[in-house]
C-alpha cells in the first residue's frame, strides 16, 4: 500500500508540475501577445492622438484614418477619449465623442456584452456610460433579462440614468437589489433636476439607504430649490434624517432664518448639535451667539469643538472666545476655546 | 525495538496526516482565491477609483505612522502618504520615543512647529511631549511621546485623530497612490458594514523609489529576500484571501490596515502588553461583533498594495518570525475560549482551530516530519518508505504550491513583469523545502518556546533602507 502510495504521489506530483509548467509556457506566451498589444495600442496613442486633437478641439476635418482596426486601437481610443472626458468640461467635444463612439465603437461593446467573462461585460458597460453610446440602449435592456450579477445591473441603471430618467425611476422603485449610499449617490449625482426633486415628492416612501443618498446628494447639486426640501427634513421623525438635512443645509452655505435650527442646540443626540454648530458658521455671530456659548459648554467634546471653531470664524470671533474664557467657570469649555483661539492667532 | 516500531509508526502517522490535512486546506483555498480572482482578471479598476477620487463618495482618513528609530524610512513613507490619491487625509507620525534622529528628520524635513492641541483620550497611553504642525502641509502632524511600544504609539494616534476611520502604515512601508482609496473600497460599499480591511503586503527589497513613489518593481538579489517575496504571494493566494471570502480573517497586517475608530476605541484600541497587537485588535473587534450580535465584517483587499521592507539577514529575520509566532500564539491562548465556541460561530468553528492547528502548532508537526526523515536515515528498513512519503508531501506542500502561487500571480497582477525575475522565482522555489522552510520553523518554534517562557522584546527591525540608490533627502 505504501509503495501504490510512493507511485501515486509521485505521479501527482509529475502530473502538477506538467500543467504548472504548460500554464508557465501559456503565461509566457500570453505576456508576448500582450506586448504586442500594447505596442500597437501605444503606436496608435503616438501616431494619432495630434489628429484627435484637431479635429476634437481645431474643427478640422476628420480623418478615417483615425477609424479603429482592431482592440488594441479601440483601447488607444479609450484613452484619449477618457483623458478628455475627465479633465475638460466642453458640450461640442463631449457631443464628438458621443458620435464617434455610435458610429465606430458600437460593434466592440455590442460584442462585448454578450462575453462570458464578467469583467468584459462590465467594461463594456463602463465604456457605453462614459462614452454615452445611447443606440446600444435596447441591447442593454436586453442584457437585463439574462441572468446578470448586482454590478452589472449597477451599471445598467446607471446607463438608464444618463439616457432615459424615466426608465430609471421605474427601475429604482423596484427594489431588486439594494446598493449602498455611497452607489446610490453616484446614480443621483448624473440626474437631472427635474428628475432629481421627485425622490423627496415621496420621501418616506423610499428606503433608508436611498433617503440618506438624496439628502446627502442635494446639495451637491448647488440648486436653491433644494433648501426648502431640506427644512421640511428637519422635521422629520426619524434622528438621521434631520441630523444629514442639516449637515446638507450647512454644505449649501444659505440660511435665512435660524428659528428652525433652534431646536437642534438642545437636541438629545450630540451629532445634531454638532451640525447646528456647524450651520451657525453661515450665520453672523451676533444672531448665534448666545447658542454657540450654550454649544461650547456643550458635555461632547466635538459639539465643544465645533463650536469654538464656529466662533472663531466670525471677525469678532477672537474677542467674543476671550471674553468668554474670562468670565465661563467651566474648565472644558475654557480651555477647549483657549485651544481654538490660539490656533486661530497662530494661522494668522 | 517493538516499542521504537510503534513509536516510529505513530509519530509518522501523526505526520502525514498533518501534512494530508494542510494540503487539502491549502487546495481548497488556492482554488477560492483563484475563482475570486479570476472574476476581475481584465477589470478596469480605473473606473471605480475614478468615481471615488471625490471626497463625496468617500469617507476621511487619519493615517497613522508609529515611528521608532526610522530616521531611514519615515521621510519616505509619509511622501509615499503625500503622493496618495485620496481625498481628504490628515497624516499622523507619531515618535515614539527614538533615540536615533527620527524626530529631528521629520522636523526639519516637513518644517514642523509645535502647537497646542487638546487630545481626547479614548484609550489610555503613555505621555504626550508636544505636537507638532507642518507648515508646508497642514493636514501633517508629528506627535512627540514617551517610549510606550508600537502599540502605544498607534493608540496616540487613534487619540489624536479627528476622521471616523484610521490607516495604521509602519513607518518603513511605502503605499501605492491608489492602495488607500481600494482598501477603503469594501468600508464605502458596505455602508459601514465592513469595519476594518487589511491590504497585500509586497516586499520593496530592489524595488527603484523616489520621493516614496515605486517607480519600477524588481527582484531583489538576495536568496533570502526572494524567498520572503515568494512566502508573502503563497500567504496571499493560500489564506487571506479565502478566509476573507468567508469573514473568516483572523490577521490583517499591521503594515497597512483600515479600522473603524469607533470599534476600534471599543476594543479599548491595539494591546500594549502582547507582541501581536495588529492580530490582537483583530481578534478583539471579532469577538465584539460576536458578543454584540452585530453584522459587520473584517475584509482582506488583494489589489491595494503596501512595499515593505524585508531582512536581509538570517539574523533579522529569525527574530522577526520568533516574534510573529510568539504574537501569534499569545493572541489565540488570550482568546482561547473562543476556540469552537458556538457563540463565536465560524470564527470559533474554524479561523480558530485553523490557526491553532495550521498556524500555530504546525511548526512543531512540520520541524517533526523533517527530524523523522533524518531518523529514518538512520534507523532504514520501513521507515525509508514512510520517509520518503513524506519528503514528497513535503514537495508538493512547499514546492508545488510555491510555483503554484509565483504562476497564478504573475497571471493575475504580474508585479514581477521579467521573465528572468518569473524563471529565478520558480528556480528559487525548488529550494525551498530544503533550506527556508527547516529554518524558518525552527525560527516559529523557538517563538513558542519564547511564549512558553514568558519572554518579550521588542525587537525593532535594523532598516537599511527600501531602495537606498534613490533615497530622498
Amino acid at each position: 500500500m505504501i509503495k501504490l502510495s510512493i507511485s501515486f504521489l509521485i505521479t501527482i506530483i509529475a502530473i502538477l508540475l506538467v500543467v504548472l509548467f504548460i500554464f508557465m509556457v501559456y503565461l509566457l506566451v500570453q505576456r508576448q501577445r500582450e506586448s504586442h498589444f500594447e505596442n500597437a495600442r501605444d503606436r496608435y496613442i503616438q501616431n494619432y492622438s495630434q489628429l484627435w486633437y484637431d479635429y476634437l478641439f481645431n474643427k478640422e476635418h476628420f480623418s478615417m484614418v483615425l477609424v479603429p482596426r482592431g482592440r488594441a486601437q479601440v483601447e488607444a481610443i479609450e484613452l484619449i477619449f477618457s483623458s478628455y472626458l475627465k479633465n475638460i468640461i466642453n458640450e461640442k467635444v463631449q457631443c464628438d465623442i458621443k458620435q464617434f463612439s455610435n458610429q465606430y465603437l458600437k460593434k466592440f461593446y455590442e460584442k462585448d456584452l454578450l462575453s462570458k467573462r464578467w469583467s468584459i461585460r462590465m467594461n463594456a458597460l463602463y465604456r457605453i456610460a462614459d462614452l454615452q453610446i445611447d443606440e446600444l440602449l435596447i441591447m442593454c435592456q436586453e442584457f437585463e433579462k439574462t441572468k446578470i450579477s448586482e454590478e452589472e445591473y449597477f451599471q445598467l441603471l446607471k446607463i438608464y440614468s444618463i439616457f432615459q430618467s424615466n426608465l430609471f425611476m421605474e427601475k429604482i422603485k423596484m427594489p431588486i437589489v439594494s446598493y449602498s449610499e455611497s452607489e446610490y449617490r453616484r446614480l443621483f449625482v448624473l440626474l437631472e433636476d427635474d428628475v432629481f426633486i421627485r425622490f423627496f415628492d415621496d420621501f418616506n416612501s423610499w428606503p433608508a439607504n436611498i433617503q440618506f443618498a438624496v439628502i446627502d446628494t442635494a446639495p451637491v447639486k448647488r440648486n436653491m430649490q433644494y433648501i426648502d426640501q431640506l427644512k421640511k427634513l428637519l422635521s422629520h421623525d426619524v434622528a438621521e434624517i434631520n441630523i444629514r438635512a442639516l449637515k446638507g443645509l450647512y454644505e449649501m452655505g444659505v440660511i435665512d432664518e435660524i428659528e428652525s435650527y433652534i431646536p437642534f442646540v438642545t437636541s438629545d443626540m450630540w451629532e445634531a448639535r454638532l451640525m447646528v454648530a456647524k450651520v451657525f458658521k453661515h450665520v453672523p455671530l451676533t444672531y448665534s451667539y448666545s447658542y454657540l456659548e450654550q454649544l461650547l459648554q456643550d458635555e461632547n467634546w466635538w459639539v465643544r469643538s465645533q463650536a469654538a471653531k464656529t466662533i472663531v470664524e466670525d471677525r469678532y470671533g477672537i474677542a467674543k472666545l476671550q471674553q468668554f474664557i474670562e468670565s465661563s467657570n467651566d474648565q472644558y469649555a475654557i480651555e477647549m476655546a483657549q485651544e481654538i483661539a490660539a490656533r486661530k492667532e497662530e494661522n494668522k | 525495538m517493538k516499542i521504537i516500531d510503534y513509536g516510529m509508526l505513530l509519530f509518522g502517522g501523526i505526520i502525514l496526516f498533518y501534512m494530508l490535512f494542510v494540503i487539502v486546506s491549502y487546495c481548497a483555498m488556492f482554488i477560492i482565491a483563484m475563482l475570486d480572482l479570476r472574476k476581475s482578471y481584465r477589470l478596469d479598476p480605473s473606473e471605480y477609483d475614478d468615481a471615488h477620487i471625490d471626497a463625496f463618495y468617500s469617507k476621511p482618513v487619519s493615517l497613522l505612522v508609529p515611528a521608532y528609530n526610522e530616521e531611514v524610512g519615515v521621510v519616505d513613507t509619509v511622501y509615499s502618504l503625500l503622493n496618495l490619491r485620496y481625498p481628504q487625509t490628515e497624516i499622523i507620525i507619531i515618535n515614539d520615543g527614538s533615540t536615533d534622529q527620527t524626530l529631528q528628520t521629520v522636523i526639519e524635513h516637513f518644517q514642523m512647529k509645535p502647537i497646542s492641541k487638546i487630545v481626547r483620550t479614548n484609550i489610555p497611553t503613555k505621555q504626550i511631549k508636544q505636537i507638532y504642525e507642518s507648515e508646508i502641509y497642514k493636514n501633517c502632524i508629528l506627535v512627540d511621546k514617551e517610549n510606550g511600544g508600537k502599540a502605544d504609539a498607534l493608540n496616540v494616534g487613534i487619540n489624536v485623530s479627528q476622521y471616523p476611520y484610521f490607516c495604521s502604515i509602519d513607518g518603513d512601508s511605502i503605499l501605492d497612490e491608489k492602495s488607500l482609496l481600494r482598501v477603503m473600497k469594501p468600508i464605502i460599499l458596505s455602508d459601514g458594514e465592513v469595519i476594518a480591511a487589511g491590504g497585500n503586503i509586497r516586499i520593496a527589497n530592489g524595488a527603484k523609489m523616489q520621493y516614496g513613489s515605486i517607480y519600477e518593481t524588481q527582484l531583489p538579489t538576495n536568496y533570502l529576500v526572494i524567498m520572503q517575496v515568494i512566502e508573502y504571494l503563497r500567504a496571499f493566494l493560500m489564506g487571506r484571501i479565502a478566509l476573507s471570502k468567508f469573514n473568516l480573517v483572523l490577521i490583517i497586517s499591521g503594515a497597512f490596515s483600515v479600522f473603524s475608530k469607533k470599534w476600534a476605541v471599543e476594543a479599548g484600541g491595539y494591546s500594549t502588553n502582547i507582541i501581536g497587537e495588529d492580530m490582537e485588535l483583530v481578534v478583539t473587534i471579532h469577538r465584539l461583533i460576536k458578543e454584540k450580535k452585530e453584522k459587520k465584517r473584517i475584509e482582506f483587499v488583494p489589489d491595494p498594495v503596501c512595499w515593505t521592507e524585508a531582512p536581509q539577514t538570517l539574523g533579522v529575520l529569525r527574530n522577526q518570525r520568533r516574534r510573529w509566532h510568539q504574537g501569534l500564539f499569545e493572541s489565540l491562548w488570550k482568546h482561547k475560549k473562543m476556540t469552537l465556541n458556538p457563540r463565536y460561530g465560524k470564527i470559533g468553528f474554524i479561523s480558530f482551530p485553523y490557526f491553532w492547528l495550521v498556524e500555530c502548532l504546525g511548526p512543531i508537526v512540520e520541524l517533526g516530519g523533517y527530524i523523522y526523515i533524518v531518523i529514518a536515515f538512520f534507523l532504514g528498513k520501513i521507515y525509508y518508505e514512510i520517509a520518503l512519503i513524506l519528503l514528497l508531501l513535503f514537495v508538493i506542500y512547499g514546492v508545488i504550491f510555491s510555483i503554484a502561487a509565483i504562476l497564478f500571480e504573475s497571471w493575475s497582477m504580474n508585479t514581477y513583469p521579467k521573465k528572468r525575475e518569473l524563471l529565478r522565482m520558480i528556480l528559487l522555489a525548488f529550494t525551498e523545502i530544503f533550506w527556508y522552510r527547516p529554518l524558518t520553523l525552527f525560527w516559529r518554534c523557538e517563538g513558542l518556546i519564547r511564549f512558553l517562557l514568558r519572554k518579550s522584546d521588542w525587537g525593532n527591525m535594523k532598516r537599511v533602507g527600501i531602495a537606498e540608490k534613490e533615497k530622498s533627502q
